[in-house]
Order: C-alpha cells, then structure tokens, then sequence
C-alpha cells in the first residue's frame, strides 16, 4: 500500500471528510426545506420526519458516492498505485482548493453557492415542494451529487487511499468518512429539531462563510500537499538511495 | 383578494398579474412561522404589514414585484425583524 501505514490511510480518510464537511450545499437545502416546512405550520414530529430523511438521503449517496469512486479505481488501477497517479491527484486536489478559495461563495449576500443556477434553482423548488420524507430522502441524494463539483476531490482522494485497505476497513474508512462528512449537516439538524430559530442558523451560516471557505480550500490543499510528499516525494527520495 | 393594480415580474419575461393580497399575506406569515413566531402573533405581523403595503399601492397603477418584496421587507424589519431577515434572504440561500 505505498508509503501508508492504516494509521495515517484513516488520517488522510478524516481530514478528506473534514473537508467534505465544511462544503455548505446539502445544509442549505435543509435550512431551505424546514424554512418552508416550518411556513407551511408542519407539526413537530412530522418536520422531524423530513429533516430525517433528507440527512438519511445525503448520507446514503455519500456511501454510494465514495463506494463507487473506490470500486472504480480497484477495476481501472493495477495493484500498486503508479506515482503518476498520485501526483495527478494531487494535483487535481490541490486544484480544487485553490478553486474553493476563488468561486465557492458567489459574489452576492446571503450563502448562495458558485453551482449552476438552473440546478440551484430546481433543489430549491424541490425543498419548497417537498412534503413527504420519501421526497426528502430524494432531495438529500440530488444535493449531494449538486455539490460533486467540489466533493469529487475529498471522496476521490480518499477512494484512492480506501482501495490499498483490507475488506473490514474499508467498511471502517467508508462509515469514517461519511459519518464526519455529514456532522454539520446533523448538527443543523438537531439544532432545527431542537426549536432554533432558522433565521440565527442562517446567519451564523452567513456570518462564518469567509471562514467554513478558507477551512474547506486550505483542507484540501494540505490534503494535496501531503498525499504529494508522501507518495511521490518520499517514494522517489526511497527508489534513488536518498531516503532510508 | 386582488386589487386593480398590475404587478410585473422580476425576470420581465412572465406575464404581469393583479395583485394578490392573499399572496402577500401568506407569504409574510410563512416568513413569520419560519422563525417559530406564535400563529396568533405571526396572524397579526402579516396583517400589519400586508396593511401598510396597501396603503404604499394606494396610488399606483402598476408595481413590480421587486417592488412589492422591498416595501413588505421595510415594514417587516419594524414589526419583526426576526421574520424579515429570512423574509429578504430566503432566495439567497442556495
């Protein structure tokens, strides 16, 4: 498995998902679906009810997003990664971060996201239309694959590091992953299901957007610099004598 | 309840309609709820407000809907201003 031991595979794994984390589109969607929810004079238990099943949703394409990321690299990858591969990620990484730190927040008030406008304005017709929780379990796939743009990196990067682990920690890696992932997304959820009020949710959201940007892109970045050094540095300095 | 007046949409390219009181009374109030406002005191905000926009549209033949948005969140901010936060950013959420 390269340079990695298990213990820094599941580092890589929990900084990946960290970053995940900090990317705002699914919590946008629930703030927006339990705004609507909560106009329309939906009972308790029954927002509940559709809060739940919009996160079950966003946690589910997560696990199937990652899954398949790693399957695909298990059948197109031979057993060794090739340094290329790990540079190209890296680089493709490292990327992405400097575009999260350019575009993720558009240049208006309020969190509305750099995604094409036509998408955003179907997940927020959804949230407005959406009354039952089998429809917001749908609307937590569709937000998660809305937001690929950015998520590709950490769930690729961390598909990469899954597919050297044994069988039971991929499992292990695969719940790590989406578990951190969706805590923000868990905590809003628990907040709105607590009796908060949206309006401190939202600006709160709106307040620290300069800041969840600079976490999510300079996450990925050191995810970028460090996979980078380890993979094809550190390999290298080993192949040629350098480094023993 | 519509009164005489023509509202023309944001966009500009769907057609104008009457203004609709009850449109603009619900949608104060599910801004209010939105906020967990009590219903009795959510019912009495969106009267308020929806009162004084009537009386703003008294003399106009035509507004636009950007209009109608901007004047409601004015008075909104002085009833509520809980409700006409999430009343002005709710469109800028996503």
């Amino acid at each position: 498995m390269g340079n990695f031991d298990t213990a820094s595979s599941f580092a890589i794994i929990l900084l990946a998902a960290l970053t995940h984390a900090s990317f705002q589109l699914s919590i946008s969607v629930l703030t927006l679906l339990s705004g609507h929810a909560l106009g329309r004079k939906t009972a308790h238990l029954r927002l509940l009810r559709l809060s739940g099943g919009f996160m079950l949703g966003a946690g589910v394409m997560t696990i199937l997003m990652v899954s398949f990321v790693a399957y695909l690299l298990q059948m197109l990858l031979p057993a060794t990664t090739p340094a290329i591969i790990w540079a190209a990620y890296s680089g493709g990484v490292i990327g992405v971060g400097v575009s999260v730190w350019l575009f993720y927040w558009r240049r208006e008030p309020g969190t509305t996201l750099w995604i094409p406008r036509s998408f955003a304005r179907h997940l927020a017709d959804r949230a407005k239309a959406t009354k039952n929780s089998a429809e917001t379990f749908g609307l937590g796939l569709t937000s998660i694959i809305g937001e690929l743009l950015f998520t590709f990196a950490p769930i690729a990067i961390s598909a990469l590091v899954l597919i050297r682990l044994s069988p039971e920690e991929q499992l292990l890696g695969i719940l790590l992953y989406a578990g951190v992932s969706l805590l923000p997304l868990l905590v809003v959820g628990l907040l709105i299901g607590g009796g908060h009020k949206l309006s401190d949710i939202q600006r709160w959201r709106e307040a620290n957007k300069r800041f969840l940007q600079f976490v999510a892109g300079g996450g990925l970045i050191i995810l970028g610099v460090f996979v980078y050094v380890q993979q094809v540095v550190v390999t290298a300095m080993s192949v040629t004598g350098g480094y023993q | 309840m519509s009164l005489a007046i023509d509202v023309v949409k944001r966009s500009g390219k769907r057609p104008t309609e009457s203004f609709d009181l009850d449109k603009l009374l619900r949608s104060v109030l599910a801004a209010c709820l939105s906020v967990r406002t009590p219903e009795g005191e959510a019912n009495d905000t969106a009267r308020k407000v929806t009162g004084a926009v009537v009386i703003w549209l008294d003399t106009k033949p035509a507004v636009t809907s950007h209009d109608i948005r901007r004047i409601t969140s004015t008075h909104l901010s002085r009833f509520h201003p809980e409700a006409a936060y999430f009343y002005q950013h709710h469109k800028h959420i996503i």
